[in-house]
């Protein structure tokens, strides 16, 4: 047993990690007091309290430790306490069930976790992260290979990767909203924490194939998150959705990172894998203040189904303009900060394609055209969720009694997105930092690597063609704005606009159902991904006689694949052995006796044998 | 002298095997504390030990006395049928019971080692009334054969411990009469319970009550 010693760690990683979620949780936990008020009674206020202060510390705890041991006592008490705030409102039966899938999918990750770290203790000896890594070294790579499988499939659990997401679109929407937005925006960052730490600096990347694998992992992950993120109409699950993809991208970043590490492209490696980490932290900031928002919403108007939504842009302007920003940068537009990470990973797969040989560039080509397809989706589906739950008319009752929430409220929302403008604006300074970061955890030295010209120029690619400066870009953005909107109003002003009823080809009876839904915005995405969301419908047609149709009723639904494919058919299997197990359990006290029995008789005949 | 207690042992725990009534169970229980009594008593008797004398006295009181008198008792006050409700038959019980006789006898051959046969034939019997015990509260129904049942299985546990070891420590062994003594009116009590309940003491059929 080696000597256990509560030690902190505190190096740049940890920092880096310490930050984000300082900077997501804060403004969740103000924001916090005036979400719940009137929502519950003021014990279950406080007891909200004391479980949030709990869940940070235990993040902070996560992140910090230098001890295997603590570190998994760290990751459960975070998962437990983030699990009694997924069942918090446990009114609802939805909640106990997203609750129970949460645990379950959780315990299986970490059981992977604890066969991983257990393995590595074989080795070391030891608890310590550096004792673990100096007996790495010496690990054949058959062990190397099964603790990063275990690592990945654990830590995978956790991030939500596909196929391990299923509890993440359950459990993040069922929970208080400030909750959602530190489980998207922080929690599930500590499984990248967790790789980062226990593959790329403790075990160190042996093989070529960890990186791919994990690269393959991650794109299928954030294609799989948007496309069912567009296909959602809850608000809340539709972010969770998204945040499926966004773990994609970072681990696109990581993955990259690992896999230059192998090919020996150290400058490669330090810059994807700080691409990953600026992506986790702007995820961090924009997830943080799009669930905020959704929360806003939810406050107001009571539902979460964005179809019943619609017009809130002039109920809640400061709401509405502040998820605007959250969805534009999520959509990767500059100058916000989605727009700098997107663009540094997609420079990491170029760059990458650039120096290495054969069918390993048409595969980082091939997964950069999937990066950018997802970035498109993301967009299409941040136009839908924006634009049906803030434009247009009131589609329902509960849109129109929407009012703007609190001062309170908003406060922590307008820091977030004065985050997303200087995350954006900031680049070439937070690079610098960042690549520190990746560095220290990489083991690189980063010394005479250089990535940026100054402190407003990035430039990868080592002094090459390629340059991004957001100041500037911004610059160009707000000049042509301008100027388009003056143009526009020195020619348009002098027109008399005539205002009039929208034409209806003459049926003057247009209500809020004849708006676009969110299911008519998706349906040709719908369509484009069948072969994968397998749509199906349902219709209903009740006659009075032939000639009559009194009611038709339409639906129409997408299969959820991992779940009817893998999961339900693992679930019935459990449940088999199961029932054969329930028939050696009758209930007969004589058959349990009997058992004892015959074990004993059995045991007097073989006595000898043993 | 020991041999024709070990034997009246056997007919005893024989008899047990074949009763169909609780009473004659009951009976037979008693005949058999009655066998374990007189052969403590010459262990005691032999050694010239007082604890002995007094474990012996005991026996008798509880084990002879008391609790066949209470469970006596017992029965008449819940009216239960007096039928035991047999899995297996008399008969086939008692080729089983034959069988079992044989495996204790073997089971004890190699348990104690030593060159003189007859060293295990105490324990044999020791091992017979144990299995038989068990025996008995697998195969009858009602509740009255299983503390019957475990009572016999106490018994021969009790007839290893002071034939093997010469006794167990003095307040061990009277601290087991207790024990023995309180847990069948516990039993007792939930017997009634279940009568009163049900109306029956037929544990086979409580099997209904599982969710």
């Amino acid at each position: 047993m080696g000597s256990l010693n509560f030690t902190l760690l505190f190096d740049p990683l940890c920092l880096f990690f310490l930050f984000v979620i300082c900077v997501v949780s804060l403004p969740a936990a103000i924001y916090s007091f005036s979400y719940l008020k009137g929502e519950y009674s003021s014990a279950k206020i406080t007891l909200a309290a004391i479980l949030l202060a709990v869940f940070i510390f235990s993040m902070l705890m996560v992140v910090t430790v230098s001890n295997v041991l603590f570190f998994l006592v760290a990751w459960e008490i975070m998962s437990l306490v983030s699990y009694f705030l997924v069942v918090f409102d446990t009114t609802h039966e939805r909640s106990v069930k997203a609750g129970m899938i949460y645990i379950v999918m959780t315990h299986i990750g970490t059981a992977f976790l604890i066969a991983a770290f257990m393995i590595m203790y074989k080795y070391a000896g030891s608890f310590d992260f550096l004792a673990i890594k100096n007996a790495c070294q010496a690990m054949p790579g058959g062990a190397k290979n099964i603790v990063f499988l275990l690592l990945l499939v654990g830590f995978g659990t956790k991030a939500g990767l596909v196929p391990l997401h299923i509890w993440l679109p359950y459990a993040h929407p069922q929970a208080p909203s400030h909750i959602s937005s530190i489980m998207s925006g922080v929690m599930i960052k500590t499984a990248v924490y967790g790789i980062i730490r226990f593959v790329i600096f403790i075990l160190g990347v042996h093989s070529g194939w960890w990186g791919a694998l994990l690269l393959v992992t991650a794109v299928i992950s954030s294609l799989v998150g948007i496309i069912y993120a567009l296909m959602e109409r809850d608000i809340k699950r539709l972010l969770a959705y998204s945040s499926v993809e966004n773990m994609g991208i970072i681990f696109m970043g990581v993955g990259l990172g690992m896999f230059f590490i192998n090919k020996n492209l150290p400058y490669l490696a330090v810059f994807s894998l700080a691409a990953g980490l600026y992506h986790l932290v702007n995820h961090a900031i924009f997830k943080g203040l799009l669930f905020l928002g959704a929360g806003c919403v939810y406050k107001a108007a009571g539902t979460r189904d964005i179809e019943k939504l619609g017009g809130l842009i002039k109920k809640m302007p400061q709401t509405a303009f502040l998820f605007l920003i959250g969805a534009m940068s999520i959509s990767a537009l500059p100058p916000f900060n989605g727009f700098v990470s997107e663009w540094l990973t997609l420079q990491g797969f170029f760059l990458g394609a650039h120096n290495v040989v054969g069918g390993t560039k048409l595969f980082l080509g091939i997964c950069a055209a999937l990066l950018a397809l997802t970035g498109g989706l993301a967009a299409a589906c941040f136009v839908k969720a924006f634009g049906v739950t803030f434009l247009a008319l009131p589609r329902s009752r509960y849109a129109e009694e929407a009012r703007e929430v609190s001062l309170a409220m908003r406060i922590p929302m307008f820091f977030l997105a004065a985050l997303t403008l200087v995350f954006g604006l900031a680049a070439s300074l937070i690079l610098r930092l960042l690549v520190k970061v990746a560095g220290s955890a990489s083991g690189i030295d980063i010394s005479g690597m250089s990535f940026s010209l100054n402190n407003f120029v990035l430039s990868p690619q080592m002094g090459k063609s390629v340059y991004l400066s957001t100041p500037q870009l911004a610059l160009v953005l707000a000049v042509l704005g301008s100027a388009g909107f003056i143009i526009y109003r020195l020619f348009a002003a002098k027109r008399d606009a005539a205002v009039s009823k929208t034409w209806d080809c003459g049926y003057y009876k247009l209500t809020s159902r004849n708006e676009y839904t969110a299911t008519a915005f998706s349906k040709p995405f719908r369509i484009a991904f069948s072969f994968f969301l397998l749509p199906y419908r349902k219709t209903q047609k009740i006659r009075e006689s032939f000639y009559h149709v009194k009611s038709f009723a339409y639906e129409t639904h997408t299969t959820k694949v991992f779940k009817k494919y893998i999961y339900d058919p693992v679930l019935a299997l459990v449940f088999k052995s199961a029932k054969s197990m329930r028939r050696i359990q009758p209930g007969s006290i004589h058959l349990y006796l009997a058992y004892i029995f015959i074990t004993l008789l059995l045991l007097i005949i073989f006595m000898p044998k043993f | 002298m020991q041999a024709i207690i070990l034997f009246g042992v056997l007919i005893s725990t024989y008899l047990m095997v074949i009763a169909k009534r609780s009473t004659s169970l009951i009976r037979a229980f008693r005949y058999q504390s009655f066998c374990l009594f007189l052969a403590t008593l010459i262990i005691a008797f032999n050694e010239k030990q007082l604890d002995l004398y007094i474990v012996a006295g005991l026996l008798f009181v509880i084990k002879v006395l008391a609790i066949p008198r209470y469970l006596y008792r017992f029965l008449n006050k819940i009216k239960a049928n007096e039928d035991l409700g047999l899995f297996i038959n008399t008969q086939l019980s008692l080729l089983f019971a034959l069988g079992f006789t044989y495996l204790a006898w073997v089971f004890a051959r190699r348990l104690i080692v030593s060159d003189y046969a007859l060293a295990a034939i105490v324990p044999a019997a020791a091992f017979f009334m144990v299995l038989i015990g068990i025996f008995l509260m697998i195969f009858r129904m009602t509740a009255l054969a299983q503390i019957i049942g475990l009572l016999a299985a106490e018994n021969g546990l009790f007839l290893l411990a002071s034939t093997v070891s010469g006794g167990m420590p003095f307040f061990v062994e009277i601290a087991i009469f207790f024990d023995v003594f309180v847990s069948v009116i516990i039993m007792g009590f939930f017997i009634y319970r279940i009568n009163k309940l049900f109306t029956h003491i037929d544990v086979n059929k409580l099997s209904r009550l599982r969710g």
